[in-house]
């Protein structure tokens, strides 16, 4: 009894963190289920007189022709996705096993995508984008996502390869194995849990995305999606309930992804921390 | 990547040395877009905006990760808590933004609405006035944040062999002494990780400003990365964009100095 009584102020205060922490998710649900009417005539706690979300995400989806973004986004985080996937286990690997010279340049260019802020080379690239015609394309977009994420994906994979024992490469060289040819048929079979973290990781960091999209593209049919969501807002606020069934549509997405690899997720932040 | 990352940094720190709209030819005028930088008023704002989003997100996400990390292990519930910080984790920060501008709207706004709910004859507009504005953006990031922080910590603390703690118990320390003299000079490693993220981060918060007030109203709310975003890409200051670009970051690499002096030292042990 008294140890119970010595636990309840942490249970107090466990408790409200948790209506504070769920209260904003429970409220933008039920917003999203209310019409306009609904949502200016009734306080927050009020159900819906009549469901309404299908109603509201038709809306948005033929206002705000969501669908175009919705696709740009899945194509950029998929692609985007596989392009750092390959380059990165191929670089990780590289850098751990071939030992290469210049680790200082390498670590540089490391902590300029994990580290430093964006907005260092926000300008240059808008600009080599203007001159390279890459500026509002999608293959641009891809472009950059890819590069952004490689820093990060490389730290991950490097991380992991170094904890592979020298001796199971060492094994492979003296059964005549190159590097490529360990790198494809001892390393890569068991790189499951990197690429598992990077594709969570980077497919939800570029779905997610606002920043290059916002600097890097224009035009309807290469904005990413959650630009879209963004610019929904306005200065006046907007249409809320159509606003909140958009986020909540566009956040389907990574929280599926994150529902089925979540046990990464926790890997790959010991990956990113202790590697 | 090299051609897209490193080559374009130094190709910024040239840039800031011109005055430049992105469409006519650069025009040098040396140090003159930093000394203008020093006696601009909303630069200023900035700079004390972005001091008070590092001071805050060291209170609350940080240290607040660390607390929750704390208590709520080995409590009933343990798992039930842990998810309900994880949920924020799962969606984006222009979510976060948008979700908290609904709660926190001056007229049908969730915050508002309990407060008359309780009796309390107050109506806070909490994001048009100064400085009520970035505090509620501070809170907002913490809602997202509190869980990366917590499960960096629950990490750590997991890592803990339980013979020092042990030995502590039998000496007579009682839980807060065993924490303080044992637990968290053990965390360090953890703790330098989170406190560096947690600031680098907070000099980066861009999307949660830009959807709640982007910046405004009148400059007020904004940190650097805003005001380096409003100059650059809806004044077309390039040159003045690339020198604010310039200071963010030599703040960001000077705060994050000693984790990567950390990170490299470490680093050499594999070569």
């Amino acid at each position: 009894m008294t140890r119970w009584l010595r636990k309840a102020p942490v249970y107090v205060v466990l408790v409200i963190l948790t209506f504070l922490w769920l209260l904003p998710v429970a409220s933008s649900f039920l917003v999203s289920l209310k019409s306009s009417q609904d949502f200016v005539s009734q306080t927050f706690y009020q159900l819906p007189t009549q469901v309404y979300f299908f109603k509201n995400l038709v809306t948005v989806i033929q206002q705000y022709r969501l669908l175009d973004n919705l696709g740009n986004s899945l194509m950029y985080s998929a692609a985007g996705t596989l392009v750092v996937i390959v380059a990165a286990s191929m670089a990780g690997f590289s850098i751990v096993r071939l030992r290469p010279k210049f680790n200082f340049a390498l670590f540089l260019i490391i902590y300029s995508g994990t580290l430093f802020p964006f907005q260092m080379y926000l300008i240059p690239v808008y600009r080599l984008f203007n001159t390279l015609n890459l500026y509002d394309t999608r293959t641009g977009m891809v472009l950059i996502y890819s590069a952004i994420c490689i820093p990060f994906s490389l730290f991950v994979y490097r991380g992991f390869y170094t904890t592979i024992p020298r001796e199971i490469e060492e094994a492979a060289k003296l059964d005549g194995c190159g590097p490529a040819r360990s790198f494809f048929s001892v390393f890569l079979p068991q790189s499951l849990p990197p690429t598992a973290v990077v594709a969570l990781f980077q497919a939800t960091w570029i779905w997610n995305d606002l920043l290059f999209g916002m600097v890097l593209s224009r035009a309807q049919s290469v904005r990413p999606i959650m630009v879209a969501v963004a610019t929904m807002t306005g200065y006046g606020g907007g249409n809320i309930p159509w606003i909140m069934t958009a986020v909540i549509f566009t956040s389907i997405p990574t929280i599926l992804l994150f529902v089925a690899l979540r046990k990464f997720f926790i890997q790959g932040m010991v990956l990113s921390i202790t590697s | 990547m090299v051609i897209l990352l490193v080559l374009p940094m130094m190709q910024n720190l040239y840039y800031s040395f011109f005055k430049w709209d992105g469409i006519s030819a650069p025009i040098f005028n040396g140090i003159k877009n930093y000394l203008v930088m020093a006696s601009d008023p909303i630069i200023g704002t900035s700079m004390l905006n972005t001091v008070t989003w590092v001071a805050f997100t060291l209170v609350f996400p940080a240290l607040g990760g660390l607390v929750v990390a704390v208590f709520v292990t080995g409590l009933r519930g343990e798992n039930f808590f842990k998810s309900i910080f994880f949920i924020p984790l799962t969606i984006s920060f222009v979510a976060t933004g948008i979700i908290w501008t609904y709660m926190l709207g001056k007229e049908l706004g969730v915050l508002n609405g309990l407060l008359m709910l309780l009796g309390i004859p107050l109506k806070p507009s909490y994001l048009t006035s100064v400085p009520l504005n970035t505090f509620s953006m501070i809170f907002a990031w913490t809602w997202q944040q509190l869980g990366t922080n917590m499960v960096m910590f629950l990490m750590g603390l997991g890592t803990i062999p339980r013979d020092p703690i042990e030995a502590c118990i039998i000496d007579g320390a009682n839980k807060w002494q065993t924490f303080v003299h044992v637990k968290f000079p053990m965390l360090r490693p953890i703790t330098t990780v989170v406190i560096t993220m947690a600031m680098v981060n907070s000099f980066k918060v861009f999307d949660i400003i830009y959807v709640m007030t982007r910046g405004g109203p009148y400059s007020s709310s904004e940190t650097l990365a805003i005001s380096m975003f409003r100059e650059t890409f809806t004044l077309f200051h390039m040159g003045y964009g690339a020198a604010i670009s310039v200071i963010l970051s030599l703040i960001v690499i000077v705060i994050s100095a000693a984790y990567i002096r950390r990170m490299t030292k470490r680093d050499m042990l594999y070569y």
